[in-house]
């Protein structure tokens, strides 16, 4: 906390409260733009023409607060709507909907020359230190540009305090006039860094700063990010895809899937106690460094669906391990993670056609459920099965199976609590003292 | 272990000849691989796995070229060099020749699979027009076997519907999906050896996880061994037998995965381990490796790794350890190219150490490890060019 480094020594934010609120954030990007995007043509119907413009939900009503001093870490597959939400934060996107509180202030009512003046305190980290600097800049000019823009100091006191900075983040100020192209992609993050805090910033957001280094600079880079974070009192945002960096950084993570957060707790309760099916996924799935960690990995199946189209409730509820069993139906035990199964198989088209008899051992064991769910899987069985009608038409098969998708999907997992509801519960931790946020339906 | 090795590559060494110098990428690597086992060639970006795996398909080009070794493949002798009548190096009359290795090697035997598959895959043909051809020109299977043949292979690998998706462009694949269709690829001709560059390096764990399980699967189904070139400690861990560790174009550690993390016998594999974070237990504090790897065109004197290793003693400036068996790992021979071992006996014990741990190399500044632990990185950076300087990733 020493030094002249801190431009504005009594402007840090020590007020109670988050620095940061998010309130029910939504980002929708339309898919196509000009005049006559969306427009659809179809000459059955009356007018003809209809405007019908698709949406991309990448980041859904999503609400968090980061607390001032703090490492949030943002996790999630590539996809998610991690880096949008990170844009949207700092307003380079607008957000569709929902309020932005930084310092207690709504960046929505901020007129364009306030933002800017904003803009000062909130500073962004780029994946690719490759792009993010300009090759025909020199390193000085590159991290004065910010102050530059935002009025700070003199010429003289500009060079100073580039030079200083470099320092800091561990580069030589001798290289002050060096290109960028003379510079590995370690050293080259750095200068984001030394960029990025050259107009004093309180809070950061570090888009994948380390994933494109190697493990070895990777661990430089994190641990000089970690210094400057007690130098400068910073607050940063880190969204990663890794979670063992993630682990290593953050104080609390939020974990994310198709625009949702679908957990948040501090660190240790998230990645010891995780509790929702998405985040014991994840962990599961990385590969831990020691051969002597049994392999049990609890795989995910499928893909994440595309965000054009997102599954109503919970976004994970399509892929998911424990989709809750509709009510509507008598389940006796097993059966309904037969029939998920079942269902899962028909509508990924995963096996070949086979009789009815061996779809029945394949998938129940013989005893396909009672009742009026059995009636539904019996249905569901005749439309696939291939006893009987020996050459179908591979347009007609294509056809039976769909409408098997469609009757399973329509009937089970619609009718899911899943399904009809976006769950958010907040549960007791088993760590720490903190908050621990899942979105499942497994904890109503 | 008496039985002769599916492959043997022995003192491989590949040079790229350039304006600047000779870039010596891949310099004296010797390991094998045997039937139905995956083998780890493990490094950070800038080791020569890549080349190496190149190498052994005879895939380099110029500017690049293999200068010496052998390497044997069932027996035969797949790369070969003697010194002709006139002093140059030419090919072994019992090597294969190209049209050999093309033939009857390459896709057959042993197959590649690379990292990004957006790149393997030519965008302006179907995926199962592609998987066709490569079946048809590998196994001399006509058009209808082989596109029965490539849609039973998609299916195995995981492929939903993989009728309709046959006729599907690559674009149309996610990441994971298209990796599968190399798997597929590669698999198709049941080779006995794979090669795989970093294949699940570009995707996400979750797929990550798929692909790794889907090999598991396969290579139980099949038999095939693999050679597995990745950065990653955590995918060497879950699924390698046998493990190498690169630096600098030589292989430092060799030795079977378990011993590799828990007996670990080189200065630079223990620093790799440390530095990396954990998903399964929280490090509060990484010990970072000092410095960058230096470019293979000028490699430090001595021990390559000696000016970024911790134990570095004067000896480890003169003497160039090659890797010697230092250890026995059940059977397993363990080797590691480090003096400090008692094999080598050249006086490490006697020598002093070396004056702050970034010293040897042209550094810019030498703070030594101060606050930042990150200072030393800078000296891959030429010194005294205040205009730009001339190096470059």
């Amino acid at each position: 906390m020493s030094s002249g480094i801190r431009l504005d020594e009594e402007h840090t934010y020590d007020r109670e409260g988050p620095l940061l609120e998010l309130e029910g954030v939504t980002k929708y990007f339309s898919q196509e733009s000009g005049l006559l995007a969306g427009m659809q043509f179809d000459p059955g119907t009356f007018p003809p023409i209809s405007v019908d413009r698709e949406h991309v939900e990448a980041v859904d009503d999503v609400s968090l607060e980061v607390r001032p001093g703090e490492t949030l870490g943002l996790v999630g597959e590539s996809g998610c709507g991690k880096s949008t939400l990170g844009r949207t934060i700092l307003r380079l996107l607008e957000p569709t909907e929902g309020d932005i509180y930084f310092k207690g202030e709504n960046l929505a009512d901020l007129s364009g020359e306030e933002l800017r003046r904003t803009r000062s305190d909130m500073q962004m980290i780029f994946q690719d230190p490759q792009s993010s600097l300009d090759p025909r800049m020199k390193v000085g000019q590159i991290i004065e540009e910010p102050m530059r823009a935002h009025g700070l100091l003199d010429d003289e006191g500009r060079e100073a305090r580039a030079k200083d900075l470099l320092e800091k983040v561990g580069l030589d100020p001798r290289h002050y006039n060096r290109h960028p192209h003379a510079f590995s992609g370690g050293q080259r993050q750095r200068i984001n860094l030394a960029r990025a805090l050259s107009v004093d910033p309180d809070f950061v957001v570090c888009d994948e700063p380390v994933s494109a280094l190697d493990v070895s600079i990777q661990a430089q880079v994190l641990n000089t990010m970690d210094e400057l974070q007690d130098e400068f009192g910073l607050t940063y945002l880190f969204i990663a895809h890794d979670l063992s960096v993630i682990r290593h950084i953050s104080d609390r993570v939020a974990v994310m899937y198709l625009g949702h957060i679908v957990e948040l707790a501090e660190k240790e309760e998230l990645f010891e106690n995780p509790q929702h099916p998405y985040t014991r996924a994840l962990l599961e799935s990385i590969p831990v460094p020691d051969p002597r960690e049994d392999g049990a990995r609890g795989v995910l199946e499928g893909e994440v669906p595309s965000p054009v189209d997102p599954p109503s409730g919970c976004r994970f509820r399509t892929r998911c391990p424990r989709l809750i069993a509709p009510d509507a139906y008598d389940w006796a035990d097993g059966e309904w993670a037969q029939t998920r199964a079942f269902m899962r198989a028909i509508k990924r088209r995963s096996f070949e056609s086979m009789s009815a008899a061996e779809m029945r051992r394949e998938f129940f064991d013989g005893r396909p459920p009672g009742g009026e769910a059995g009636s539904v899987v019996e249905e569901a069985i005749d439309l696939v099965a291939n006893d009987g009608e020996t050459d179908r038409e591979a347009d007609d098969e294509a056809d039976c199976w769909e409408a098997a998708t469609d009757l399973l999907l329509d009937s089970f997992a619609e009718q899911s609590v899943c399904a009809r509801e976006r769950p958010a519960y907040e549960l007791e931790p088993e760590r720490g003292d903190g908050t621990h946020f899942s979105a499942c339906h497994l904890h109503r | 272990m008496s039985s002769e090795p599916l492959l043997r590559v022995e003192n491989l060494k590949t040079q790229f000849f350039t304006e600047a110098g000779t870039v010596r990428a891949v310099d004296g690597l010797s390991f094998e691989v045997r039937e139905g086992e995956i083998v780890g060639l493990v490094g950070e970006s800038g080791a020569g796995k890549s080349v190496a795996s190149m190498s052994i398909m005879g895939l380099v080009e110029a500017p690049g070229e293999i200068v010496a070794g052998e390497i044997t493949y069932k027996g035969e002798t797949i790369f070969g060099l003697e010194e002709g009548p006139d002093g140059e190096l030419r090919k072994r009359d019992d090597a294969l020749s190209d049209e050999e290795i093309r033939t009857r090697i390459r896709g057959n035997e042993i197959a590649v699979i690379f990292q990004d598959p957006m790149e393997s895959l030519n965008p302006v043909f179907t995926v199962g027009g592609q998987l066709r051809e490569f079946i048809e020109l590998n196994r001399g299977l006509g058009e209808d076997e082989a596109k029965a043949a490539a849609i039973d292979m998609l299916r195995e690998v995981g492929i939903p519907d993989p009728e309709e998706r046959y006729e599907e462009y690559p674009h149309q694949f996610s990441g994971g999906m298209r990796q599968r269709v190399l798997i597929a690829m590669a698999l198709a001709c049941e080779p006995s050896l794979i090669i795989a560059d970093e294949p699940t390096t570009a995707l996400d764990v979750t797929v990550e996880g798929q692909i790794l399980d889907l090999v598991d699967d396969l290579q139980a189904k099949y038999g095939t061994s693999f050679i597995w070139v990745t950065h990653d400690l955590g995918v060497v861990a879950e699924i390698c037998d046998r493990v190498n560790v690169m630096y600098l174009g030589e292989i430092v550690e060799q030795a079977p995965v378990d011993e590799l993390f828990y007996d670990t016998k080189h200065p630079y594999t223990n620093a790799l381990l440390d530095s990396i974070p954990r998903p399964d237990r929280t490090v509060t504090e990484l010990e970072a490796i000092e410095g960058v790897m230096p470019e293979a065109i000028t490699p430090p004197s001595g021990c390559r790794f000696h000016p970024r290793c911790p134990d570095a003693r004067e000896v480890c400036k003169r003497v160039h350890p090659e890797a010697k068996v230092v250890d026995d790992a059940g059977g397993e021979p363990h080797r590691a190219a480090c003096v400090q071992h008692d094999a080598f006996d050249v006086g490490y014990d006697e020598s002093p150490p070396l004056e702050g741990v970034a010293g040897g190399v042209s550094t810019v500044r030498d703070e030594g490890s101060g606050d930042s632990g990150a200072d030393s990185e800078l000296a891959a950076n030429p010194t005294g060019d205040d205009s730009g300087g001339g190096s470059r990733e």
